[in-house]
């Protein structure tokens, strides 16, 4: 019984983590209409600029979470500069090598992390420090950091919510739909999309940030482009443009991703197989959303007006 | 490191790119989205051609040439049961589609064959020496194949009717309909070349290194950059970007920049520089992201053409 209650509080924590990324992709596509295929470099950036605030500068967590927000923001303006004059499917494209460089980085050198013998590059940093842990007992810390995930993952679902709502979210969706009609209408097309991928990338950040401290350990085998996949997943499967679906599609891979890896116990296939093999199966699901279910599981919320 | 030695390998690497590049371009240019999940027929035929070749023992050519009859008809099943039913949306739905696709085979492969490489059964090459650089008689092989078909497909597309109609399809689909071509039948001729010149490349690539699950994740992109360094969608500059990309990634690492900052010994500003061999893979992420701010329609590209 006890293990039942660390393995679903764990899946909670893993499941709000992923799905402040799985909210901030949907703000990306579902709202404004860039596939990022990169979404894992903000994941990426938030931990490791948390870990190395708080384990190469001492600093506070706090202090680690604003580092992790303002740095991936200002790597969302970074790559939303290319998106004024370039298709969407170059930018896709684009933004899964962006990544995939970031990760190069962090694979090659270790002195980014304060250098060390089997320390930083390939093998990853262990021993970050979780907030607060010292108040509470280790049987107890997790519920502890279920409420502070829960905290940021509320407050990054009403902030996204009241921006959808917003003149702006608005607006995106206008680009969204019409681009040269957006433009036509006098909005600054790339300045929204400059705002959009600021505001989530910096969001996504939080998420980095959390993982880090949760797991103690951030090593580059951590942030391959599979992760950028499984969110991709989220969003698809939820349905893309809606916040609530973007959580709930979240909440479905993340709790078929985390029980299947128990099935090995009852059915005789390895370890290894059975994690392909869950693969194939979210593949596989992308692909059955998108040809008889484009909108998803919640669909968005659209207004219809009568001329 | 001998200067014929380079050449050869970039050529080698070129040839890979280029058979691969063709594919995805021509792909792009009928159906305008990018295609994923191409990469991916390449795994398959290398897989397909282990289990002729090596599990049940078959000659290596005759594995082969049904690896690739086989790919290229998987290309038209993929299309008629995936990508048929999204013609009409948006590029970037299908671009997402292709995505679960590709993971979808990706881990398909790793959990048939699992994630240790595999070899084909043609024995240790002994290379040969040619002014001084080493090359072996499969590495020839490959070069000698990937040119030949570089000028059947040439022959084909300018002098068979098949071929001419292909181009009339990609010059002017609405066009080449009210002639009397069918487009669906074009499209069908298109993934099934496209098909079998990935998984020409698969077994190449498969006979001149390894099989893995991953391989065909760690081409991706450069097959990307190549096809977009000469423009997306045009096969001529798909060749000359594998080609450009081949060149620049084995010269890369072999370059003294601190040369050109010396200005070729005139000044001794800085010692050597080079880049270090673990980025090579960036080489081409970084020449990607660069083309695509630079010049986002590649060396060959066409002009845009009004609606």
């Amino acid at each position: 019984m006890e293990g039942l209650v660390r393995f679903l509080t764990h899946l909670a924590i893993l499941t709000e983590i992923y799905g402040i990324l799985a909210l901030t992709l949907n703000f990306q596509f579902g709202l404004t209409g860039l596939a990022n295929f990169g979404h894992v470099v903000f994941f990426m950036l938030g931990a490791y600029t948390s870990t190395i605030l708080l384990l190469v500068a001492h600093c506070s967590f706090p202090v680690a979470l604003l580092g992790a927000i303002i740095v991936s923001g200002i790597f969302g303006f970074l790559i939303s500069i290319p998106t004024s004059h370039l298709k969407s499917d170059y930018w896709a494209i684009s933004t899964l090598a962006f990544a995939e460089i970031v990760r190069k980085v962090f694979y090659n050198e270790n002195w980014i992390v304060g250098g060390g013998y089997y320390r930083g590059g390939a093998y990853g940093i262990a021993g970050i420090p979780a907030p607060l842990d010292h108040y509470f007992s280790s049987g107890m810390y997790p519920f502890f950091y279920l409420a502070v995930t829960s905290f940021f993952l509320l407050a990054i679902y009403l902030l996204l919510e009241k921006l959808t709502q917003s003149p702006f979210g608005r607006a995106l969706k206008g680009i969204r739909e019409e681009e040269v009609l957006s433009e036509a209408l006098g909005k600054d097309v790339a300045v929204f999309k400059m705002k959009a991928m600021s505001i989530s990338g910096a969001l996504a950040g939080v998420a980095g940030s959390l993982y880090a401290s949760y797991m103690g350990f951030v090593g580059p085998d951590q942030f391959m482009p599979l992760v950028t996949f499984v969110v991709w997943a989220m969003i698809v499967v939820g349905g893309t443009g809606s916040n609530r679906g973007a959580l709930l599609g979240a909440l479905v891979i993340q709790v078929f991703y985390s029980s299947t890896r128990y099935l090995k116990d009852y059915i005789p296939i390895g370890a290894d197989r059975l994690a392909s093999i869950r693969m194939v199966i979210i593949g596989v699901l992308i692909i059955l959303t998108i040809l008889f279910m484009r909108e998803g599981l919640v669909e968005e919320k659209k207004k219809h007006y009568k001329l | 490191m001998n200067l014929i030695q380079i050449i050869i390998d970039s050529l080698i690497r070129a040839s890979i790119l280029c058979t691969l590049g063709i594919g995805l371009t021509t792909v792009y240019d009928i159906l305008k989205f990018a295609n994923f999940a191409h990469v991916e027929l390449a795994v398959a035929a290398a897989y397909i051609g282990f289990f002729f070749n090596v599990t049940l023992g078959w000659n290596i050519f005759i594995s082969a040439i049904i690896a690739i009859i086989l790919t290229g008809l998987m290309g038209i099943v993929f299309d008629q049961t995936i990508f048929k039913r999204l013609r009409s949306v948006n590029p970037v739905i299908t671009m997402i589609a292709s995505f679960g696709l590709a993971i979808a085979l990706r881990n398909g492969f790793r959990a048939i064959w699992g994630p240790r490489p595999k070899t084909f059964a043609i024995g240790l090459q002994k290379p040969i020496l040619f002014l001084g650089a080493r090359i072996t008689m499969v590495q020839i092989l490959l070069l000698g194949i990937t040119v030949a078909s570089i000028i059947i497909l040439h022959l084909f597309l300018h002098r068979t009717k098949l071929g001419k109609s292909l181009r009339a399809t990609s010059d002017n689909p609405n066009l080449a309909q009210a002639r009397g071509i069918s487009t669906e039948t074009t499209i069908k001729w298109t993934w099934f070349i496209a098909g079998a010149l990935a998984g020409l490349a698969g077994i190449l690539y498969g006979l001149e290194t390894q099989i893995e699950p991953d391989m065909g994740f760690a081409l991706i992109i450069p097959v990307f950059c190549a096809t977009i360094l000469g423009g997306l969608g045009n096969p001529y500059g798909a060749m000359l970007g594998a080609l450009a990309l081949g060149l620049a990634e084995n010269f890369g690492i072999y370059f003294n920049f601190g040369q050109i900052i010396n200005l070729g010994g005139l000044l001794h500003l800085i010692g050597p520089l080079w880049i270090p061999t673990a980025y090579k893979s960036t080489i081409a992420f970084s020449i990607l992201i660069i083309i695509l701010l630079a010049r986002p329609r590649g060396i060959l590209g066409r002009k845009i053409r009004k609606e």
